[in-house]
C-alpha cells in the first residue's frame, strides 16, 4: 500500500494529497463471474447425465452430448443477451462452443468415449480462464482519490485514464446491489458537467421490427425508437464495486461539498468586491487631496474616470477642503452601509445554520 | 350423547391442530436458537448475517406479495434490500381479505419456503413413496396417533434421504444447498449491529396473537371451517382431515431440519473463528478432501452403504480436525494448569531465543 502510495505520489499535483487508492471488490464483477460460473456447473451436469446418471443411456454416441451442452449453453446465451440488452454474452458462449467443437474434430476426440470426459474437462479449463480473465481486468483498475481530484486508471493493454476535479461534478450517481449490501461494496459514479457518466438506454425488442429508419432491422436484432438518459459508464470511468461503499460515498460528498461555493460565501465575495470598489475610490479621493488640492473634488473624481478637462477659475482652499470632507463622508457613510449589511447577512445565515442543527 | 360421541364430535378435531402446534412451537425454538448463534458471529461474519436477513425479509416479502395476489389486492411496490422489504397492495381491502394477506405475512415464512423444499424433495425421489398411512379416526387420542404416524412415515423417508446424500449428484447437492438456504431464511428475525425491536421473535408472536384474537370472528369461522371439514372426512370415512394437518406437519418438519443443518454450520464456523490462520482454513478443506477421497475409494472398491460411510467419515474427520486444532492450537480444552504450564514452556522458549540472538 505505502509502495503504491509511493508510486502514485509522483503523479501529483501541487498541493495535492492523497485520500484514498481503491480498487473494485473481487464480487463486484459477478456479472462477468457468474458467466463462467454457469459454464463449470452446465460442464460438470453434463459430465454427471452423461457418465453417472440414471439417464445416461439417452446420451448414447458421441454427438448427443455434445448437441446437448451446445444448445443449452446458446439458448442461456441468448437469454443472458436479452435481459443485459448485450450479444456480446451469446457470442462469447458460441465462441466457447465452436472452440469445443472444433477441438473436438481436430484431436479427433469425437468419440462415444472422449466426449463425456472432454465436456466437463474442457467447461472446467475455459472457465478457469474465464476467471483469471476476470481476475486480471479486475486488478487493472486504480481510482485515486485527493484533495482536489478523482484519477480513475483500468485496462489491460489499453491504459484508459479519466481526472475528474470535484467542482467540474455536478451530480452523484450511487448504486449497490444485493451482493453489494451483503459485502459492503457499490459503485459511485461522478456525473460532470460535460455529461461523462450519462449513458442511454435504448427500448429493444427482440424478435420486433425497428421502423422508420433507413432500414427496417428483423429477428432478435430490431430495438424501439426511444432513448433515455441513465448514469452509466465503463468499469474503468466510474468508480466500480468499491469498498467500504458507505465511507467513500461520504468522503466524496464532502469533498465535493468542500469546492463548491455556498450562497453565503457568494455574498461574502459580492461584499468584499464592493468594499474595494469604495476603498479604490477612498484611495483616488485621497491621492487627488495630496496632489491638487485646488482641485474640485467632485470634478477630479470625474477626470480620472471620464478624463475631462480641468475647469477654470480661482476658488478658495477652504471651499475644497469641505468639498473634499463632504466627498469622504459620503464614502464612509457607504461602507458603513455595507459593513452593517454584511453583519446583518452573517446573523441571517448563522441562525439558519442553529436553526438546521437544531432540525 | 354418551363419552365417546362426546370426544369424536367436540374434541378429535382438534387432535392434529395441537399436533401441529407442538411441531411448530418447536420451530420457533430452532429459530430463535439460530438467532441467538448468528448474533454471536455478527463481528466476525458481517456478510453471512446480512445475508441470512436478505433471505428473511425476501422470504417475509414474497409471502405478503402472494397474500396480497391472492386476495386479489394487487401490488402497487415491491422493494427488498438487506434490511429492509416492503409490499403494497394497489387496493386496500378490508375485513377478511386484510386478514387473510397478514396471515400470509406473519405464518406464511414459516412454512412457504418449506414447501419449495417439499416439492423439490417429491421432484428429486419417487414421488409414489408419499403417502398418509392414516388417516379416518374417531378419537382423539387416535386422532394424534395418526398425525405422528402420517409425520413418522415422512421423516423416516426424508431424514433416510438426508443420510443417503450423495454430494457428486449435482441434484443432490442442490437439494442440499436449498436446504441451507431455506434454512437461513426461515427466521423471520433481525440480525443487525443495533437491535431492532420490530424485528424480532416476541414481535412477530405478538402478531401472529394480534392476528387471531384482534378478530375473534375469523378465528371462530377458522375452527367451524376445521370442524366442517372434520366432519365430512369422518361421515364419509376419509382421511383429508388428518392428510391436511399432516402435510402442514411434513412442513415444519423440513423446516426444523433445515434449521438443525444451518445450526450446526453455524456451529463449525464459530470454533473454526478461534483458529488462527492458516489453521482456520483446515477443517474446511477437511469437509471435500475426506469426502472425495473416500468416494473414490468406494468407487475402485464398491461396497453397499458407500454413500452413507462416506458421509459419516467426512463428518467425523471434521469434527476430529477442528477439535484437535482447538486443543493444540487454542487454549479452548485446556485446564488450568495447562495453560500455565504452556505459558512457562512459551516463555522459557522466547528467553532461549533471546539468549541466543544476543550472543549471536
Amino acid at each position: 500500500m505505502a509502495k503504491r502510495k509511493k508510486e502514485k505520489e509522483e503523479d501529483l499535483l501541487k498541493n495535492e494529497r492523497i485520500e484514498r487508492i481503491l480498487s473494485p471488490h473481487p464480487l463486484s464483477f459477478m456479472k462477468l463471474q457468474s458467466l463462467c460460473l454457469f459454464l463449470i456447473i452446465w460442464g460438470v451436469v453434463v459430465g454427471w447425465l452423461v457418465n453417472f446418471s440414471e439417464w445416461k443411456n439417452l446420451f448414447a454416441g458421441e454427438w448427443l452430448p455434445v448437441l446437448a451442452w451446445g444448445l443449452v449453453l446458446l439458448l442461456v446465451g441468448v437469454i443472458a443477451s436479452l435481459i443485459a440488452i448485450r450479444w456480446s454474452v451469446f457470442f462469447l458462449f458460441l465462441i466457447v462452443f465452436v472452440c469445443g467443437l472444433g477441438l473436438m474434430l481436430w484431436q479427433n476426440w469425437l468419440t462415444a468415449e472422449i466426449v463425456p470426459v472432454f465436456i466437463p474437462f474442457y467447461s472446467v479449463a475455459v472457465s478457469i480462464v474465464g476467471f483469471l480473465i476476470v481476475e486480471l481486468y479486475r486488478r487493472s483498475h486504480k481510482y485515486i482519490i485527493s484533495n482536489l481530484r478523482i484519477a480513475f486508471k483500468g485496462g489491460i493493454f489499453t491504459k484508459e485514464e479519466r481526472t475528474v476535479r470535484y467542482d467540474k461534478i455536478t451530480d452523484i450517481n450511487a448504486k449497490q446491489g444485493i451482493l453489494g449490501q451483503i459485502f459492503g461494496f457499490g459503485t459511485i459514479i461522478p456525473i460532470t458537467q460535460a455529461g461523462f457518466g450519462l449513458g442511454s438506454d435504448k427500448t429493444f425488442a427482440a424478435g420486433g421490427i425497428e421502423l422508420g429508419g433507413k432500414k427496417a432491422k428483423l429477428l432478435g436484432l430490431a430495438g424501439g425508437g426511444k432513448e433515455v438518459q441513465t448514469p452509466r459508464a465503463r468499469s474503468y470511468y466510474e468508480l466500480h464495486g468499491i469498498y467500504p461503499y458507505k465511507e467513500i460515498k461520504k468522503l466524496i460528498e464532502n469533498l465535493v461539498q468542500d469546492s463548491v461555493i455556498t450562497p453565503y460565501q457568494q455574498e461574502q465575495v459580492e461584499f468584499q468586491k464592493q468594499q474595494v470598489d469604495i476603498q479604490k475610490q477612498m484611495r483616488d479621493l485621497l491621492k487627488m487631496q495630496t496632489k491638487t488640492p485646488r482641485e474640485k473634488p467632485a470634478t477630479a473624481l470625474a477626470k480620472m474616470h471620464e478624463e475631462e478637462e480641468e475647469p477654470e477659475g480661482d476658488e478658495e482652499p477652504e471651499e475644497d477642503d469641505e468639498a473634499y470632507q463632504q466627498e469622504q463622508v459620503d464614502i464612509q457613510k457607504q461602507m458603513k452601509n455595507l459593513l452593517k449589511k454584511q453583519i446583518e447577512t452573517k446573523d441571517d445565515s448563522s441562525e439558519e445554520q442553529d436553526e438546521e442543527e437544531e432540525k | 350423547m354418551d363419552g365417546s360421541q362426546i370426544d369424536t364430535f367436540v374434541f378429535a378435531p382438534l387432535a392434529p391442530i395441537l399436533g401441529l402446534l407442538l411441531f411448530w412451537f418447536i420451530q420457533l425454538l430452532f429459530i430463535e436458537s439460530q438467532r441467538y448463534m448468528l448474533s454471536k458471529i455478527w463481528h466476525k461474519h458481517e456478510p453471512l448475517c446480512r445475508f441470512t436477513n436478505f433471505l428473511g425479509i425476501l422470504y417475509q416479502t414474497i409471502c405478503h406479495a402472494l397474500g396480497y395476489s391472492i386476495t386479489r389486492s394487487g401490488i402497487s411496490d415491491f422493494v427488498i434490500s438487506v434490511d429492509y422489504g416492503k409490499v403494497a397492495p394497489k387496493k386496500e381491502k378490508k375485513g377478511v381479505f386484510e386478514w387473510v394477506s397478514n396471515a400470509f405475512l406473519f405464518i406464511g415464512p414459516f412454512f412457504i419456503p418449506s414447501l419449495l423444499l417439499l416439492i423439490y424433495f417429491i421432484l428429486l425421489i419417487n414421488s409414489s413413496a408419499f403417502s398418509f398411512p392414516s388417516g379416518y379416526y374417531e378419537s382423539f387420542s387416535i386422532g394424534l396417533q395418526n398425525f405422528g404416524e402420517n409425520l413418522y412415515s415422512f421423516s423416516e423417508k426424508f431424514f433416510g434421504f438426508l443420510f443417503n446424500i450423495d454430494f457428486f449428484n449435482p441434484l443432490h447437492f442442490g437439494f442440499f444447498i436449498l436446504l441451507i438456504i431455506v434454512g437461513l431464511g426461515i427466521r423471520p428475525s433481525y440480525i443487525g449491529e443495533t437491535k431492532k425491536e420490530k424485528i424480532d421473535m416476541i414481535y412477530d408472536l405478538r402478531n401472529i396473537k394480534n392476528l387471531f384474537f384482534g378478530k375473534p370472528l375469523y378465528l371462530i369461522f377458522l375452527f367451524i371451517t376445521g370442524y366442517i371439514i372434520f366432519y365430512i372426512s369422518f361421515f364419509l370415512k376419509h382421511g383429508w382431515y388428518t392428510a391436511l394437518f399432516s402435510l402442514l406437519g411434513w412442513l415444519s418438519i423440513i423446516a426444523i431440519a433445515a434449521l438443525i443443518t444451518t445450526q450446526t454450520i453455524i456451529l463449525f464456523i464459530k470454533n473454526t473463528d478461534e483458529l488462527s490462520r492458516p489453521w482456520s482454513l483446515l477443517p474446511y478443506l477437511t469437509i471435500p478432501v475426506s469426502y472425495v477421497t473416500m468416494r473414490t475409494v468406494f468407487y475402485l472398491y464398491p461396497v453397499t452403504y458407500s454413500n452413507n460411510i462416506s458421509l459419516i467419515v467426512m463428518i467425523l474427520s471434521t469434527i476430529l480436525i477442528t477439535f484437535l486444532l482447538l486443543k493444540y492450537k487454542t487454549n479452548k480444552f485446556k485446564t488450568k494448569k495447562n495453560i500455565k504450564k504452556a505459558e512457562e514452556e512459551d516463555g522459557e522458549k522466547k528467553k532461549r531465543k533471546r539468549r541466543g540472538s544476543s550472543k549471536e
